[in-house]
């Protein structure tokens, strides 16, 4: 039962960052991660039941409170001040993207199954997600310019990272997740106020007018 | 006593250490600053001495740790081997005269401003030599061996608003650095095999086999081969050494120097288990090579301290070439004749450490008085700095080998090696030992001509510019650590047994040696330790010399009348200042017959004004090819800037392409190590 | 302790009579060579005892000096001639052991010798003149070019003998017995060429120039005069005479005393005699049938000499 649950959530954090990559609305970038972050609450409470790892219940109300209400808030109304809502057309349009996103499914997948075998009979599964996952999030770096969506593709790859150590570790100490939470945090403060600088500066939030800074 | 001793090296470090802390608070009262710096460092170097000079009569290792950081496991240790004791009996014994010359010369030649940093550098340049001396791991050498390349670099441009001090520091960095990767790439690999990374496991023998030994040889060969100046890996020497101030260039020679060799005795020839002929053979050709193309670039010099630091290029190329007769020795399995050779270089180490400081620091009185480095604008400098010119001449008089002086015993104890080496070696390959000595002879012979221009032009006749003529001589405590390095120098010549001891309870640890109970038997002799073979006793001649000297007196002085002075013979005509005999026109037969070696173009000038058959003024340029700056580092600089450009087209400026470049690295990665179970 | 102080004494007596002894015989050599040279140019010559009246003559004379030049001026005929006079004691003349040849052996006489021409190079270059500076670089240039020559051939002769300590290798030499290897003519050639570029004899320099295109000897000790010059004239001689009984020693010992019996120093005295004039006829016979070489075809000569001196090595050991 508990591993079913597993799989599951695995799968809708996997499916929301395959939406994330087939979206080009801002707001709704910013719902999915939230829906994600929320999927990974659900993965974490249960294998703090199951394991009766109370220490994991914290991390889950964590969770919850940061990634699924904290912080899409603060990307939206980042969005809001800034006025722009929509993606700009990528370096690779939507259905090549897709397609690229099964192929690193697939070597997530198939990395995930060189891992010794855990206790746990979904851990095969948790990994291969969680790769693709990261996998996904980075390929989101590199082909969308608006810096919004990179900020939420940095947070899809720690996101990925979380799975892995929340359901496949035995834990992590509880100071370190405090740490990485408000290191999210903190990221995504400063994120935010460049995404100011860049828009005060090029009057958009095309990251690519970066390269006009090159000297 | 160990604790003694402990308490010497880590006292002096922690001397420098207080020194440089105290020396760069006072940056602004550069008087006190210079005071406090040098006489720290004067009471580490002799703290330093003494710790050697115990290690060598004890014959026994010291060890000890400088620095323990429990937290992270990190330890500066050191061990003080007796041939690390060697190696800091020969940096004491010059760091010390040449702390008390730096505190007067440093006033005419350091601007107050930088003082400080000068004063701090002169301090982290000594404590990192002995620390590379002393250093008993992986990490602690490294450290003390970039340590010490930054505070020359430094020191070097103490003039940096000068474009040649700044290219000299520049070179000098990269070569460095070029070195100092192939040690590192070298230190990787012998400690991955040897599974830790202290020197007292890494380095006992045979670790590694075949080509990957060979590779070794050649990285730390390399590494260490960039410091010692070896040929073709001097280029940064002349021109660093004329760039730094003389004390510090006599440091450089003496010291930075002596370092590379440690390395190439320590490692190259001890390390890597009993050395391959092959490695021998190299080390005896690029040794003769080094040997015989520093002096004949020496020989064409015109600036003082340039012709100092080729100078240095040949006496590493001698102390190579010994230590490859001692490896060739090793190699047929010969430990007794190995132990000459290696003494041989080992004694040469201290000598040019001697004699070239002694140099140094006289040329730095001449550059003070003159404000020149030209020789070819000196002349008659003799007359106006008598002691300068009395210690500069004993120094000429050492580097060229005669003998009642230091350098005499190492060419001597040089010879014997090659000799044995060619008595000893088996078949075609002991042809390379009378080559060697043949060349070893030519190096000799033409110091001693090079040395002859360098004395004469610079300190005998007539003053050929205002400058020269107007030179005094250096203040006292400039002289007197000169006066010791010119007694130590004749003392070494006429004591050389007392050396060999101290030698030989440095090299009786080392693997492969086997000490001949003759090697030092009194202190004024020196045998070979082959029965059939030769000794010398210089202080004998010494005496039959001074017997002969007494001899012309007494013939010679019967006249009745003192010597008249009259002007030098003109052909009728008055000599003056331009009619003497200048440094290129002496060095002239030798640029001629080696010509294929040095290329030299010429330009001659001749501008008239009335009619083209009197010229008002002659214009005279020779020019010497600098052969392995134009086609060996040409070549090498310009394939490595090709590489850069063309991988510039990376560095797209594009945060999306740097981006991408993760996402394929990791995916390649992942791919990679995920296949493996 | 007495045994150690008269053997102390024993060899500082034959030290000083075997240094009196060169220095009595050299100028009758040289003058010997010159009479011998005339002879050849259908000339009389000067008197046999010719060298003696210049020596007493120069010495009698005041010393000038140049202006210009310091100690080291004086100091080099000085420095030149106790050079020459310590290199004899290291050389067994008359018997098969050299005075002092417990100080060092072939290096050693070398080295003395690059001492005695340092100070007489350094110091010609003290008068400011440009004859002196000319002199001094193409002497010093032509030595350097000599020594790999001549410590080729030295080690070779050595090598066979076994020792580098020339009263050790006489004295194994003559134990041997007379056996000649092909390789110890090729040796004695080189060595002759070396010994014709050390004393300054033509191909190589010419003794009794003083023009300045020729000179290289000559040009460095022009400006001496009175008891310099006598010096340093007599310390040329001396070198000659020492170069030719080492090759005298090294190539046909066959006659040196081994003992101190009076008969056996008498015929090595005898013996001894005869070789030195053969080698000063073969000497005379090379100047005479040569002319003096151009300063920079030099090295050529020498580099035949090397040559030679390495194939002695080769046939030898190889």
């Amino acid at each position: 039962m508990t591993n079913e649950l597993l799989i599951l959530c695995a799968a809708g954090m996997l499916v929301t960052a395959y939406l994330m990559v087939g979206q080009k609305a801002l707001f709704t970038a910013i719902r999915l991660y939230g829906v994600q972050s929320l999927l990974l609450a659900i993965v974490g409470v249960t294998i703090a039941v199951a394991d009766s790892r109370l220490e994991l219940l914290v991390t889950a109300g964590l969770t919850v409170a940061l990634k699924t209400i904290l912080i899409p808030w603060f990307l939206m109304r980042v969005i809001d001040r800034i006025g722009i809502h929509r993606e700009i057309e990528p370096f690779l349009n939507v259905p090549a993207s897709l397609l690229v996103c099964v192929g690193l499914t697939v070597v997530g997948y198939r990395v995930s199954t060189g891992f010794p075998v855990a206790a746990r009979g979904a851990s095969h599964h948790l990994i291969g997600v969680a790769l693709s996952m990261l996998l996904i999030g980075l390929f989101l770096m590199v082909t969308r310019k608006k810096a919004i969506t990179q900020i939420l593709a940095l947070l899809t790859v720690e996101n990925a990272v979380f799975l892995v150590a929340v359901g496949v570790t035995p834990g992590m100490p509880l100071i370190v997740e405090l740490g990485i939470s408000f290191d999210v945090i903190l990221a995504v403060l400063i994120l935010g106020v460049l995404v100011h600088r860049i828009v005060d500066r090029f009057e958009s939030m095309d990251v690519s007018r970066l390269s006009k800074l090159k000297g | 006593m160990g604790s003694i001793l402990a308490a010497g090296l880590t006292g002096a470090f922690a001397i420098r250490l207080v020194a440089i802390g105290v020396s760069l608070l006072l940056r602004g009262r550069p008087a006190l600053c210079r005071f406090v710096s040098l006489a720290g460092s004067l009471v580490a170097s002799a703290m330093t001495l003494r710790a050697a000079l115990h290690v060598v009569r004890a014959r026994g290792a010291v060890e000890g740790v400088l620095l323990h950081h429990a937290a992270s496991g990190i330890e500066f240790g050191y061990q003080l081997t007796p041939l690390s004791a060697w190696f800091l009996l020969v940096l004491g014994v010059v760091a010390i005269p040449v702390t008390v010359y730096s505190a007067a010369y440093f006033t005419h030649a350091v601007s107050p401003r930088r003082t400080a940093t000068v004063g701090m550098a002169f301090n982290s340049l000594l404590g990192a030599v002995e620390l590379v001396f002393a250093a008993a791991d992986v990490l602690t050498f490294l450290f003390a061996w970039e340590l010490m390349t930054l505070a020359t670099a430094i020191l070097v441009a103490t003039e940096h608003q000068e474009r040649a001090s700044r290219r000299a520091a520049y070179l000098y960095l990269v070569m460095s650095h070029v070195g100092t990767g192939c040690l590192v790439a070298g230190f990787f690999v012998v400690s991955a095999a040897a599974g830790s990374t202290s020197f007292a496991t890494m380095f006992v023998g045979n670790l590694a086999e075949g080509s990957l030994r060979h590779a070794l040889f050649a990285l730390f060969f390399v590494g260490f081969g960039v410091k010692a100046g070896i040929v073709p890996l001097h280029v940064w020497l002349p021109e660093a050494h004329p760039a730094a101030p003389s004390s510090i260039s006599a440091l450089m020679s003496a010291v930075l120097v002596t370092a590379g060799v440690y390395g190439l005795v320590r490692v190259c020839a001890f390390g890597l288990g009993t050395p391959h002929v092959y490695w021998a053979l190299a080390c005896l050709l690029l040794g003769s090579v080094s040997a015989v193309l520093g002096v004949l670039y020496a020989l064409t010099q015109t600036d003082i301290k340039r012709l100092l630091a080729y100078s240095t290029i040949e006496n590493t190329g001698i102390i190579v070439l010994g230590l490859g007769a001692g490896m060739m020795a090793m190699a047929y399995g010969r430990g007794d004749l190995a132990a000459v050779a290696v003494a041989a270089s080992l004694a040469h180490v201290l000598n040019h450490a001697a004699f070239k400081s002694l140099l140094f620091l006289g040329a730095g009185n001449v550059v003070a008085a003159t404000g020149t480095r030209n020789i070819e604008e000196l002349g008659g400098l003799l007359h106006r700095m008598p002691w300068t010119g009395l210690f500069f001449l004993t120094g000429a008089m050492a580097i060229s080998g005669l003998p009642l002086l230091n350098g005499f015993v190492s060419e001597w104890l040089t010879f014997q090696a090659l000799l044995f080496g060619f008595a000893s070696t088996p078949g075609l390959m002991r042809l390379n030992f009378p080559l060697a000595g043949a060349m070893l002879a030519l190096t000799t012979a033409l110091a001693a001509a090079c040395f002859v221009r360098a004395f004469g032009i610079s300190f005998l006749a007539r003053p050929r510019t205002r400058v020269a003529d107007e030179a005094h001589e250096a203040p006292a405590i400039m002289l007197v650590p000169q006066a010791f390095l010119a007694v130590l120098c004749l003392a070494l010549g006429l004591f050389p047994g007392a050396v060999l001891g101290a030698i030989g309870g440095s090299v009786v640890s080392l693997p492969g040696i086997q000490l001949q109970t003759s090697f030092a038997r009194n202190p004024v002799s020196i045998v070979s330790g082959i029965p059939s073979f030769d000794y010398v006793v210089p202080a004998l001649l010494g005496i039959a010399f001074a017997a002969a000297l007494l001899v012309s007196w007494i013939v010679t002085t019967r006249q009745r009348f003192a010597s008249r002075r009259a002007p030098t013979w003109g052909c009728g005509g008055e000599l003056t200042a331009s009619t003497e005999y200048t440094a290129t026109a002496f060095s002239k037969p030798v640029m001629m017959i080696f010509r294929g070696v040095y290329r030299p173009t010429r330009e001659v000038e001749a501008l008239a004004e009335v009619s083209a058959y009197f010229p008002r003024e002659v214009r005279y340029r020779a020019r010497i090819e600098p052969t392995f700056e134009r086609y060996v580092y040409g070549p090498i600089v310009r394939g490595v800037l090709k590489v850069a450009a063309g991988m510039k087209v990376l560095q797209a400026g594009s945060l999306h392409a740097y981006l991408a470049y993760v996402l394929l690295l990791t995916v390649a990665l992942l791919l990679w190590l995920g296949g493996k179970t | 302790m007495s045994s150690p102080l008269f053997h102390a004494i024993g060899i500082a007596l034959a030290a000083i009579v075997q240094v009196a002894a060169m220095l009595a015989v050299a100028p009758l050599l040289k003058t010997l060579i010159k009479k011998l040279k005339a002879r050849l140019q259908n000339r009389q010559g000067p008197p046999l005892l010719q060298g003696y009246y210049d020596l007493a003559k120069l010495l009698r004379k005041e010393p000038v000096r140049s202006e210009t030049a310091s100690w080291i001026y004086v100091a080099g005929p000085r420095v030149y001639f106790a050079a020459a006079l310590s290199a004899t004691t290291l050389v067994p003349v008359w018997t098969a052991s050299a005075p002092l040849e417990s100080a060092g052996g072939i290096l050693l006489l070398v080295g003395t010798l690059a001492l005695g021409r340092f100070a007489l190079a350094t110091a010609a270059l003290d008068t400011g003149s440009p004859f002196g500076g000319m002199g001094a670089s193409r002497d010093m240039t032509i030595a350097a070019l000599a020594e790999p020559a001549l410590m080729l051939g030295l080690f070779t002769s050595a090598l066979a003998a076994g020792s580098m300590n020339l009263g050790a290798l006489v004295r194994g030499l003559v134990q041997q017995g007379p056996s000649y290897h092909p390789s110890d003519l090729l040796a004695f050639a080189g060595l002759l060429i070396i010994v014709v570029a050390e004393t300054g004899r033509i191909p190589v320099d010419n003794p009794a120039t003083h023009l300045e295109l020729t000179m290289i000897h000559e040009a460095m000790v022009l400006e001496y005069a009175g008891p310099d010059l006598a010096l340093v004239e007599w310390t040329a001689a001396v070198k000659e005479l020492l170069y030719l009984t080492l090759l005298v020693d090294l190539f046909m010992p066959l006659g040196i005393a081994t003992s101190l019996s009076p008969a056996a120093l008498l015929i090595s005295v005898v013996a001894w005699a005869a070789k030195v004039s053969m080698l000063a006829i073969v000497v005379t016979l090379i100047e005479s049938m040569n002319a003096k070489l151009r300063l920079f075809r030099v090295p050529e000569l020498v580099s035949t000499s090397l040559g030679l001196a390495f194939l002695a090595l080769a046939i030898r050991f190889l």
